[in-house]
């Protein structure tokens, strides 16, 4: 469900915070539309460091495979990468979906490594709010109250047991069949 | 036959300041034998950065390189084991192992050297139909 105790500003603000301290820049140059890599300088490490500083602010899991990896799986082995280890046509329809607004950025035949330079501020903070609009109805306890404890962790009001977000990982798989049944790419 | 390469080059007080300060992280990006052979080392940061310069490397290489969005667990799916010599090699598996098969890898070596605050890794493939 939507959940509505985290505003979606406080989630750009831990953002921008994570990204600050994990790439030890001035939180004033941290823009929503700014590329990580290419405005921010962040590298490989920095990102591992920023989506783990998420995940411990949050209480959530986000993605330990890419969209890439999880078409393949679902679709069959070259639906995503062909036999060069290039994007396909129809990984491309489904990246700029994801990617919105930068559809004109993704072509068939680009190689994986040039995805990451797409990770903006914003998209970063949509994947944050994505996961935390998966907070169930209710507790495991039963409860139907969830509560906010240190600002960004959600927690049962009743048991005090923290909310169990659906994975990162099993929210791409949804979306992509939700992709797949609206649009009948694969 | 040709060859891949990758290269890639980590400041080991920046590897060490992440992990002092998240040390859950440690067991996302290296495998248990990496961690077990590093901390035993007098200073496993400079070894743990080898590793991982080691797998971006790798990565790269491959035309993989890291996703930006979560924690890409293909940094699993490689391991630098280090043989008697001290001499590291690449074992692959999973969807690393399944990218280097599409690219017709045959070959995986691995070279890591350290010099002060950095450590810097180079990983050489070699692919093609009939190489062995």
């Amino acid at each position: 469900m939507k959940q509505n105790l985290i505003a979606e500003q406080r989630v750009m603000e831990e953002v921008k915070k994570a990204i600050a301290e994990g790439i030890d820049i001035d939180p004033g140059r941290i823009k929503p539309e700014s590329s990580l890599m290419k405005d921010l300088g962040a590298e490989s490490l920095d990102f591992l460091d920023i989506n783990y500083r998420l995940e411990q602010t949050f209480g959530i899991k986000m993605a330990r495979r890419t969209v890439i990896d999880h078409i393949e799986e679902l679709f069959g082995e070259e639906s995503a990468i062909d036999s060069d280890g290039k994007l396909t046509g129809k990984a491309v329809d489904v990246l700029a979906m994801r990617y919105d607004g930068y559809g004109d950025k993704i072509h068939a035949g680009m190689d994986m490594d040039e995805l990451p330079v797409l990770v903006t501020v914003s998209s970063l903070a949509e994947g944050v709010e994505s996961l935390l609009d998966t907070l169930p109805e209710k507790c495991s306890c039963g409860a139907q109250e969830w509560k906010l404890e240190d600002e960004t962790r959600i927690v049962c009001g009743a048991c005090s047991e923290p909310a169990s977000f659906t994975s990162g990982d099993e929210l791409i798989e949804e979306w992509l069949k939700q992709v797949q049944e609206d649009k009948k790419i694969f | 036959m040709h060859i891949l390469q990758g290269i890639d080059m980590v400041q080991v007080s920046k590897l060490e300041k992440m992990l002092l300060a998240s040390p859950g992280l440690a067991s996302e990006i290296f495998t248990e034998k990496e961690r077990e052979y590093c901390f035993a080392m007098a200073r496993p940061y400079v070894h743990l950065a080898g590793r991982f310069a080691a797998k971006e490397a790798c990565l790269k290489a491959l035309g993989l390189g890291l996703s930006g969005e979560g924690i890409d667990s293909a940094l699993q799916d490689i391991e630098v084991v280090a043989g008697i010599s001290g001499k590291p090699d690449l074992l692959v598996k999973g969807r690393v192992e399944k990218a280097g098969g599409r690219r017709k890898v045959c070959q995986y070596t691995v070279s890591i050297s350290h010099s002060g605050d950095f450590a810097v890794a180079s990983v050489v493939l070699v692919a093609g139909e009939n190489c062995e």
